[in-house]
């Protein structure tokens, strides 16, 4: 990486938190060097949760979009979104069954050890 | 340390739940195994765009249209961000992009059974999105777990996007099975041609040799039979309460066995169209993705020189 030169640049400091995390925005510091942004990051950030990494990138690095609506919505995209199918749950309701979802699945595939019964029909459908 | 000693401290590690970052050292065969995994993954991702883009001009009405290329956008994506894995695992061995791409065009990878069938009916796209996906869902979910954590952390980005698409398939197929006579044909017809590649999807019953070095490295954790039957499980119940049958009269729960009994897929006619790409559409599809690689070259170049 580039040695910093100009005295305290501002410093985006980025953490993470656990192997499964995205490295998240913390906040921002000012250093005259990219190690003691490192340095001070550290100190500043993680004196006491246990973090895995910390990334420290010059302000001057960042290209971000100026235009306000660069994110604009232009139409409604509920067609892309859970949101726009909650008419399943009552639709699944006419053939006598329940809407699943994703979490659903992913607590269902997780579970480490099956019960008699979770494996012939899930747990929560007869409830 | 020789080379001995690191595997065996790498191992101890990933089984006692580890995770590993691209930086960090691996050996070679956990290397490959990723790279072989992932890459498939990856190309099955952009070759199951084809069976659902067939029917974004067919599709009956325009909200079903934009959910559709929602979907094949996700899933191009989706193909994307494991691509992009695999790169970093390969780069060692001087692999970029490029021939990642090239080698599916040139029958080097692998994707999944099921995108080298016909997508003929709407009921077809329908249960594709409901059927299909929901057993990539849990494919991938079981993947979460994984000792390789770039793998894991992506996984977790495309599943929360796939849970879209399940309610999406649902809500396809809950709209034919309350249509007419006709459209629930359709939709029997539908699960009667599907059924058998569906059993496939999740691979042979013996654990392979490969497959009992992902489980050693905990790149996976559950074996291909464990996760068919949770398939069974959560889907079986569902197809039957739509008045469904199943094409295999000998599908029942055993609780005795505390197993689902199926009738097996012929495993030899459905591997012959995954190794040799002899399925219905194999050749057709594999021919629109090398006139894609060839004519979209162009951008690509422009995308990465920035010209």
């Amino acid at each position: 990486m580039e040695k910093q030169t100009e005295p305290s640049g501002v410093y985006e400091v980025f953490v993470q938190r656990d192997h499964l995390d995205p490295m998240m925005h913390v906040g921002s510091l000012l250093a005259p060097t990219n190690e003691l942004a490192l340095q001070l990051a550290r100190e500043n950030f993680t004196r006491r949760e246990q973090i895995l990494q910390i990334w420290v990138v010059p302000r001057t690095h960042i290209y971000s979009a100026e235009e306000d609506d660069f994110h604009a919505r232009e139409m409604d995209r509920s067609y892309r979104e859970v949101s726009g199918y909650t008419e399943n749950g009552r639709l699944w309701r006419m053939f006598k069954e329940k809407e699943i979802t994703l979490e659903e699945i992913v607590r269902y595939v997780e579970q480490k050890k099956q019960s008699k019964h979770d494996l012939h029909r899930e747990e929560s459908h007869e409830s | 340390m020789d080379s001995q000693r690191l595997e065996e401290e790498f191992v101890k590690r990933v089984q006692s739940g580890a995770k590993i970052e691209a930086s960090d050292w691996m050996p070679d065969g956990y290397r490959h195994l990723l790279i072989k995994l992932i890459h498939m993954h990856a190309v099955s991702e952009i070759m199951g765009v084809y069976p659902e883009k067939e029917w974004v001009p067919k599709a009956p009405n325009l909200r079903r249209k934009l959910a559709l290329m929602a979907k094949v956008q996700d899933e191009m994506g989706h193909g994307q961000l494991l691509l992009r894995i695999v790169e970093d695992l390969a780069a060692p061995y001087g692999k970029g992009r490029e021939e990642l791409l090239d080698d599916l065009v040139e029958g080097k990878v692998k994707f999944h059974n099921v995108f080298h069938m016909e997508a003929r009916t709407w009921a077809d796209a329908g249960l594709i999105g409901w059927l299909i996906d929901g057993a990539a869902i849990i494919n991938q979910a079981s993947l979460l777990s994984t000792s390789y954590a770039p793998y894991a952390r992506i996984l977790k980005r495309i599943c929360a996007e796939e849970s879209f698409h399940m309610q999406h398939g649902e809500n396809v197929i809950l709209s034919i099975a309350m249509g007419t006579d006709e459209q629930r044909k359709m939709l029997q017809d539908s699960l009667d041609y599907w059924w058998y590649s569906l059993l496939f999807f999740f691979g042979p019953l013996e654990i392979t040799p490969a497959a009992q070095k992902m489980l050693h490295y905990r790149i996976r954790t559950k074996t291909n039979e464990e996760l068919r039957q949770k398939f069974l499980a959560k889907y079986v119940p569902r197809i039957w309460s739509l008045g469904l049958t199943i094409p295999d009269p000998t599908l029942h729960y055993d609780s005795k066995l505390e197993r689902w009994h199926y009738a097996e897929p012929e495993w030899e006619v459905f591997q012959k169209i995954v190794s040799e790409n002899k399925g219905p559409k194999s050749q057709e599809r594999i021919a629109l993705r090398r006139i894609a690689q060839d004519q979209h070259k162009w951008v690509r170049l422009a995308m990465t020189t920035g010209i």
